[in-house]
């Protein structure tokens, strides 16, 4: 080995690094990439930049994902997370360092769209998207359904035919949309966004579509979808694939079916039922009614031969008594009277029979008499040789008054 | 949101069973229960109308 050659003049640090990125920038294939790895040391910063190292087991690259790239991912980003990032290679000439610009990222295989599921479920349970103080009431029985699904799938021919042999007055607005595949989640997402916007005659939504593999379902385990479902102000009936099937769109919205077929029984009234639930009902009323008359119909009975003797035997044993002491009373009290006045009048005779003139008689008095039989009261009562009649208490002595002296003459 | 008045099916059907519920008491007086006879069969008719009312719209949405 000899003395280095060198092939050209020496240059700037910067001029270096502008120097490589133009090589990087025009390379065709650095410029359009996919890459395969494990996403490790990821940070999501406040202005939406998302920052990674994705790495294999000998190598690592940091990557860039922008708000505006980052804000349509599909998949919630973890630490292990197998991933598949598309993006171009730059160069940061300031830093002197070179990263993985990335466009858009797919996850594939059970155990990555796992992790992506718990993220963001966990992320939106965090939220209070799936609290049960969100959950709206579904209609018992709704105007106009809309069924946001594949209009080519089974599900929706399902729904169609269950609502029918159940129900055949509920109307109902088929909403096709993608229900697997990239644009799927911004389809079902603005399908129940414009049905809250423009039609206020449907008062229920089914979202869903029939069974399919996890990356099929995928789209009901999209944020977008989650959202557009939490803000729906027409309750949401979500019906994804079979009954083991839990996308995070069956956590947000108001009812899981675990089926489209469950959907659409759980959507409308059965008419049958509620035909005979309201003629039971209408039955029920005319049994009651006869039932109230016949209760009235015996009380009124009742109370005609057995209340209203006693009610109105006790009422005259009460005025029998009352008459009874009331009599008593008076007795007594007349004949306290009586007896008060016997005493009186006992008293009084007393009084009189010691004014009776028999009484003076018996003492040695008389009483004189003219021949008028006037008793005397002066002795110019008779005249001289007038007759005149002496009484005494046991006999008359007939006279006559010899001379007459008048007092003081 | 603008409810329609077809959606008190489930309003009549409320009042009939209130007015059910009524008739079973057992304080009620004859003029009561008779007016809650009357008003039932009156909900009773109001639903059964809405249940003859067969007119299903099934449409797809064309965007």
């Amino acid at each position: 080995m000899g003395e280095r050659r060198i092939g050209m003049k020496p240059i700037k640090v910067s001029q270096l690094n502008g120097y490589i990125k133009r090589i990087l920038q025009t390379d065709p294939l650095l410029g359009n990439l996919s890459v395969i790895g494990e996403v490790s040391n990821l940070k999501f910063h406040g202005t939406g930049h998302v920052y990674f190292t994705l790495k294999d087991e000998n190598s690592k690259i940091n990557c860039f994902m922008p708000y505006e790239n980052a804000k349509g991912l599909r998949f919630e980003l973890a630490d292990g997370m197998e991933i598949q990032a598309e993006g171009y290679v730059s160069v940061y000439d300031r830093g002197g360092y070179y990263s993985f610009n990335i466009r858009d990222i797919s996850v594939s295989g059970l155990g990555n769209l796992s992790i992506a599921y718990e993220k963001l479920k966990e992320k939106l349970r965090i939220e209070g998207l799936f609290d049960e103080k969100n959950k709206k009431e579904l209609p018992f029985f709704p105007q106009k359904i809309a069924v946001v699904t594949s209009e080519t799938g089974a599900a929706v021919q399902d729904i169609i035919k269950i609502i029918e042999s159940r129900n055949n007055i509920v109307d109902i607005l088929i909403y096709p949309v993608l229900v697997q595949g990239n644009n799927a989640a911004q389809d079902i997402a603005k399908a129940i966004d414009h049905i809250n916007e423009h039609f206020s005659d449907i008062d229920l939504m089914i979202v869903g579509r029939g069974g399919g593999s996890l990356e099929e379902l995928w789209a009901f385990n999209e944020e977008i979808v989650a959202r557009s479902i939490f803000a729906s102000k027409i309750p949401v009936i979500s019906a994804v694939g079979h009954e083991t099937d839990f996308t995070i769109a069956d956590f947000v919205a108001d009812r899981r079916a675990e089926t489209p077929t469950a959907a659409a029984q759980m959507a409308v009234p059965n008419v049958r039922e509620l035909r005979a639930y309201i003629e039971h009902k209408k039955y029920l009323n005319i049994q009651a009614l006869n039932n109230v008359v016949y209760i009235k119909e015996l009380k009124l009975k009742s109370f005609d031969l057995e209340n209203m003797y006693s009610f109105f035997g006790r009422k005259v044993d009460n005025l029998k008594n009352k008459a009874e002491f009331e009599k008593n009373k008076m007795i007594n009290e007349i004949s306290a009277i009586i007896r008060r006045n016997e005493l009186k009048l006992d008293g009084l005779k007393k009084e009189l029979e010691a004014l009776s003139p028999m009484d003076i008689l018996k003492r040695g008095y008389g009483a004189i008499l003219n021949d008028q039989n006037h008793y005397l009261r002066s002795a110019g009562d008779t005249e001289e040789k007038g007759r005149i009649k002496i009484v005494l208490h046991d006999g008359v002595i007939h006279a006559v008054a010899e001379k007459i002296y008048m007092k003081g003459k | 949101m603008v409810k329609k008045k077809e959606n008190s099916f489930e309003e009549s059907l409320k009042k009939l069973e209130t007015s059910a519920n009524l008739l079973k008491s057992d304080d009620i007086s004859l003029e009561e229960a008779i007016k809650a006879f009357e008003d039932g069969l009156e909900y009773y008719n109001r639903c059964s109308e809405i249940l003859e009312s067969a007119k299903q719209k099934i449409e797809v949405y064309n965007k």
